[in-house]
């Protein structure tokens, strides 16, 4: 708390005086343009859906809010993004302003962070949301997923194919098995489409049915398509063999007695079978698919996807604000603790941060704020089919009021709701500045 | 370069073992923050690869293909939005509500974070934390009400007004910034500076400001920053009053992908934003306070 | 006597002759058509923007501004912001002049509530150009607010002709035709379905043509009309039928999870792109501004169209689904009316029909006026075919039809991702409808 002036015109007069010199301009705009549209939005919910005010309906526009399911999916996000996101952004921007003190290209590095704040919201989002994209081949994210497990588990060779026939079925584990049984001295065809033209193996002829060989079994394995579709389950001319798939010969329990891989023509030959029953199949690893991309715009991934896009951007807010908190710390203070012998972690901890303290409040009160607003990031980034479950509240109030011709009274009851949201965060907090003033 | 003066101290009874210790310590963090940096800035450099690559190879490949097809590469997209008239006028438009509503926001919450810092006065907590809680008025709700008002005072379709609205939902952070970072100056220069007879003004003018510039200066920053960027509020008051945002928004397509006038676009705007951070970096510099009690 | 008599004569018709020239030099002033006594300014609040039409509306406004050139039209191009804009500005009670609107939903929302002007002075140049249909649509409780200026077709789907080619099949007559070819196609390698469900009214369109080719226009104007409820038989059999295209997951790209996070313009450019990763888009005239815009798909080599497959059988067998751009005013000054009446004649329409990228309701547009053949087959219908209804969930109470997430829009992404709860998603419709229709 200050003290008073001392000398002249100390009267109280003077202290009003003084005191609404500085703060008339601010308040004055404050009270036009925040406090005006506050207390209108405020009345404003109690009156009907149009009109600049509309006819009176008092609590029915509550009631709505809170019977039907518009709100609740929103006030779990919100209080997912208030856990998570001021405690990132401000311990992030925090550990950035004191580690760039470090280095000699510090303003590289912080313009590097800084710049996601300075490109429009709207355009991160954009970004985002095609970095987000499920597809490997547009979304850099899963690209680099699908490098990543590519070296693990590659594809398939033909990983989109399945059978012409349903004599050919899918087993558990992926393989194609054709039910029909065959014997030594036997023809077996495996037909499959599927096939993309450019996706048949390098070096494939037409496919050719091979004649039987006493004591072998026979097939082809072939691309069982052509032009208007062709008869299923024939081999015709203008349908490609598919070379270097892997066939298997499965004894009727199962077991896999020969293997071997098909020739440019399709054709393949299990030589010198011993009497039986067998089935004919591909192996599943023919089959296995590439990595197809996490759905991180899917609804079960949107929120986190959202949430590290935010951090994204709003870390560069919090490490310039600190930095500003950093740069006017009084050094003789922090000369003073190193020289009594402390390290500098203790230096951190026991001087630094809570000097820090009103700056880092001003950030993470900040961003709590901003957070129970979030509005721009989650509009152009979540795709329309996942607005129900990436919703937040002003997202719900911007669809309430102004879709179509809008429903003002229960978009204000909406914002009404948000203001009264803020009420426990300020209380937490006047604790802390009745503290430090 | 505020790193340039912020060499570390090193303390008085330092070993040369150590301090070579510390000088190897430094090695990882580089690096640490090197990695950090650039994975940082992929989504960026995506977007401005986007930006040079044709609306028809966006669409159907990742904009990583420049690194086997350096060829696609074109300047194209920006030459397109440069002969769009209504560019330059557009940003002209937007430097003077910026620049307008920045300065004028920095000066009162200045004056009114003093105020709640120092100046003594009744319910001056309560009113502080009122102002705090304005922070959470949505610029949605603001704007019916807001429209009406204009309206009457012909302050519609006018930089004018868009500048006020901003000035008016930049001061709460402002002055919660502001009154935060001037608490925590040294009472005593205040002290010294009443008892030589200096009255509220003079120690505001002499005293506060200087001693606040890193807190001022990444308040303009933001503050600016945010007003370049806004679209609904000027979509909402002008009708020929055109920023850049709003023409940016009238260039895109009703379908269509338009991330081939987005993503230039983007750059193009990004570049005033980007220089007055740069401009203000030397405000973040150490040790203004040192010696300052004498 | 009889030399006055002459010269009375001469001096009548001298007089006569000399008025009747004036009078034909005037007239044919006024056959130039300039008027020069009507003037003003007028503002337009559009949703097209520089690269999508506003140079081509400018045409129009120029055309315009040749008989009347006093009157300046100021058109603000607001873009996909325009519901929110326009809603503020009628909410802060200074709305512009003129405004474009998608939905005679909100039209009729906003002639409820008396914001609009009504334009009954346009009724005769509306007569002259558009057949009853159209008018109707502006119409609401007996007066004219609206008129349909730009309209899209949207009964046509658009195919990879590449992609046909390889699969072998020619553009379907009929669904089951459709169905089978589908089929063909997934065999042939490439999923035939590529659908934009993030764009929930992607899939009400689809909903929409199903329904319209089983049940015929009467019944559709029904169920528009909320005279059906949504838990109609009728509205299963549709919906079953639907379920057949998106319940077919391995032929959608990407899949369900793929269909419900592409919009609409990246299923246009995964059909198109090189190679196409699908065969088939299901949606209006204007995907041909997309192709061209955001791929390198050419006409007839790369992309062709046609008509949605007919169902059942009969006069409504080819019915056409139309979209449109409806323009409603908020003032009334002579600037204005003279504006109205003038989009409403045929050269308003052709100035930019010529360009490409534009159908309308006006029939006294010939086909002939449409740059190309595609364009012309997808253009021509909207003002030529027997049989013409509007987009249901556009004319629906916005709060069903046109709100992202909800309504209609949000409970058919549910049908995606569901399309085996038919009964569910129609009790959920019926539930939303019938909460709108309260209101």
């Amino acid at each position: 708390m200050a003290a008073p002036p001392s000398g002249a015109e100390s009267g109280r007069l003077g202290r009003y005086l003084v005191g609404a010199f500085f703060l008339a301009p601010a308040l004055f705009m404050l009270g036009v343009w925040m406090v005006y549209p506050a207390v209108y939005t405020i009345v404003r919910s109690f009156f009907g859906p149009t009109g600049f005010f509309g006819h009176w309906v008092g609590f029915h526009n509550y009631k709505t809010l809170f019977t039907t399911s518009t709100l609740t999916t929103a006030i779990k996000n919100n209080a997912i993004w208030v856990a998570v996101v001021p405690a990132m952004v401000t311990a992030v921007g925090l550990v950035f302003a004191v580690l760039t003190e470090r280095i000699r290209w510090a303003v590289a590095f912080k313009t590097a962070i800084f710049l996601p704040m300075a490109i429009s919201a709207f355009a991160t989002g954009v970004t985002w949301r095609i970095m987000y994209q499920q597809d490997p081949g547009l979304g850099a994210v899963n690209a680099l997923g699908k490098t990543i497990s590519g070296v693990f588990s590659p594809a398939g060779v033909l990983s989109s194919a399945f059978p012409s026939t349903p004599t050919l079925q899918t087993t558990s584990s992926g393989a194609l098995v054709l039910k029909t049984p065959v014997m030594p001295g036997g023809v077996t065809k495996l037909g499959l489409t599927g096939i993309a033209p450019d996706a048949v193996p390098k070096g494939a002829v037409q496919a050719v049915l091979p004649a039987s060989k006493p004591g072998d079994v026979v097939g082809v394995v072939w691309r069982d398509f052509k032009p208007g579709g062709g008869k299923a389950g024939v081999v015709e001319k203008g349908e490609l063999g598919l070379p270097g798939v892997t066939v298997e010969l499965r004894s009727a329990a199962g077991k896999v007695v020969q293997s071997t891989k098909s020739a440019a023509n399709g054709t393949f030959d299990f030589t010198k079978v011993s009497s039986g029953t067998y089935h004919a199949a591909i192996g599943a690893q023919t089959f296995a698919k590439p990595f197809g991309g996490f759905a991180w715009l899917g609804p079960n991934l949107i929120v986190p996807s959202l949430l590290i896009a935010y951090i994204w951007i709003w870390a560069g807010f919090a490490m310039v604000v600190i930095g500003a908190g950093l740069a006017a710390m009084p050094r003789d203070v922090l000369e003073a603790a190193r020289t009594d012998g402390g390290t500098e972690w203790q230096v951190f901890r026991r001087v630094t941060v809570p000097l820090l303290a009103p700056v880092l409040s001003v950030v993470f009160v900040t961003m709590i704020i901003n957070v129970l607003k979030v509005f721009d990031i989650v509009y152009a980034l979540a795709p329309e089919s996942e607005y129900a479950k990436a919703n937040v509240i002003a997202l719900a109030m911007y669809f309430t009021a102004f879709q179509g011709a809008g429903n003002f009274g229960i978009g204000s009851a909406i914002a009404v709701f948000l203001f009264l949201l803020v009420v426990p965060v300020l209380a937490l907090n006047i604790r802390r500045f009745k503290r430090e003033v | 370069m505020a790193s340039a003066v912020a060499v570390e101290l090193p303390a008085p009874r330092d070993a040369v073992a150590a301090r070579i210790v510390r000088a190897i310590a430094r090695g990882p963090l580089n690096i640490v923050l090197a990695v950090l940096g650039v994975l940082w800035l992929v989504p960026t450099i995506g977007l401005f690869i986007t930006s040079i690559l044709p609306a028809s190879a966006d669409a159907s490949k990742g904009w990583w293909q420049i690194f086997t097809k350096p060829s696609l590469a074109t300047w194209g997209n920006y030459h397109a939005l440069f002969h769009q008239s209504g560019l330059v006028q557009a940003l002209k438009t937007t430097v003077y509500i910026a620049v307008g509503n920045t300065f004028l926001v920095v000066i009162l919450g200045a004056l009114a974070g003093y105020a709640f810092a120092w100046l003594d006065f009744p319910g001056r907590d309560w009113l502080f934390i009122g102002v705090i809680g304005l922070l959470v008025v949505p610029l949605q709700m603001a704007l019916i009400p807001m429209f009406k008002l204009y309206d009457t005072f012909g302050l519609f379709d006018t930089w004018e007004g868009i500048a006020l609205f901003h000035v008016a939902f930049g001061l709460p952070f402002a002055i919660f910034l502001l009154r935060n970072f001037f608490a925590g100056l040294p009472k005593d220069i205040m002290e010294s500076a009443r008892i030589d007879g200096a009255n509220e003004i003079v120690i505001f003018l002499r005293l506060i400001l200087p001693l606040g510039l890193p807190a001022i200066a990444s308040l303009a920053i933001f503050q600016f920053l945010w007003t370049w960027n806004d679209l609904l509020v000027a979509l909402t008051f002008g009708q020929n009053t055109t920023p850049i945002t709003v023409w940016i928004a009238g260039q895109l397509r009703e379908f269509g992908t338009s991330i081939d006038i987005i993503a230039p676009a983007s750059f193009i705007s990004l570049i005033v934003p980007l220089c007055v951070f740069l401009a203000f970096q030397r405000y973040f510099v150490q040790g203004l306070l040192a010696g300052s009690v004498k | 006597m009889t030399r006055t008599r002459i010269v009375l004569t001469l001096a009548l018709a001298s007089a006569l002759t000399l008025a009747g020239l004036a009078g034909a030099r005037t007239s044919s002033h006024a056959k130039a058509g300039v008027n020069t006594a009507v003037s003003g300014t007028i503002t337009f609040d559009g949703i097209w923007t520089s690269s999508s039409g506003q140079p081509q509306f400018q045409d129009v406004i120029n055309l315009f501004n040749k008989t009347y050139p006093n009157v300046h039209v100021n058109y603000k191009p607001v873009g996909n912001n325009l519901p929110t804009v326009l809603a503020t500005a009628v909410a802060g009670g200074h709305p512009p002049d003129m405004a474009d609107i998608a939905q005679p939903g909100t039209v009729a929302q906003f002639a409820a509530q008396g914001k609009l002007k009504p334009i009954t002075y346009a009724k005769s140049a509306m007569a002259a150009n558009f057949a009853p249909a159209w008018q109707q649509l502006g119409t609401y409780s007996g007066k004219l607010y609206a008129l349909p200026f730009k309209a899209a077709n949207k009964s046509v789907v658009w195919y990879s002709v590449p992609t046909f080619k390889t699969a072998g099949v020619t553009p379907p007559k009929t669904f089951s035709q459709l169905l089978t070819d589908a089929k063909t196609i997934h065999a042939s390698g490439t999923p035939a379905y590529s659908i934009g469900g993030a764009d929930g009214w992607t899939l009400t369109d689809m909903f929409e043509n199903i329904y319209l080719r089983t049940f015929g226009a009467a019944k559709y104007d029904a169920l528009s009309q909320h005279k059906i409820k949504w838990t109609d038989p009728s509205v299963t059999t549709a919906l079953k039928t639907m379920a057949k295209i998106i319940g077919d997951t391995s032929n959608i790209y990407g899949g369900t999870s793929g269909a419900l996070q592409y919009g609409f313009n990246q299923s246009v450019t995964n059909a198109f792109s090189s190679p196409p990763k699908a065969a088939m888009v299901f949606e209006a005239d204007f995907v041909g501004g997309v192709i061209t815009s955001s791929t390198k798909a050419k006409p007839n080599t790369g992309f062709n169209t046609f008509t949605w497959p007919s169902i059942t059988p009969g006069p409504d067998a080819s019915a056409v689904e139309i979209a449109g751009d409806l323009f409603v005013t908020f003032r009334d000054n002579p600037a204005i009316e003279a504006f109205v009446k003038f989009l409403a004649t045929a050269p308003a329409a052709e100035a930019w029909a010529k360009q490409g990228g534009f159908g309308t309701g006006n029939k006294n547009v010939p086909a002939s006026i449409y740059p190309d053949a595609i364009t012309r087959a997808t253009e021509a219908p909207i003002s030529q075919a027997k049989s013409v209804v509007f987009d249901m969930s556009d004319e629906q109470p916005p709060a069903f039809g046109a709100t992202t997430g909800q309504g209609e829009w949000g409970l058919f992404q549910n049908f995606l991702k569901s399309p085996s709860d038919v009964s569910g998603i129609q009790k959920q419709l019926e539930a939303a409808a019938a909460a709108a229709y309260k209101k």
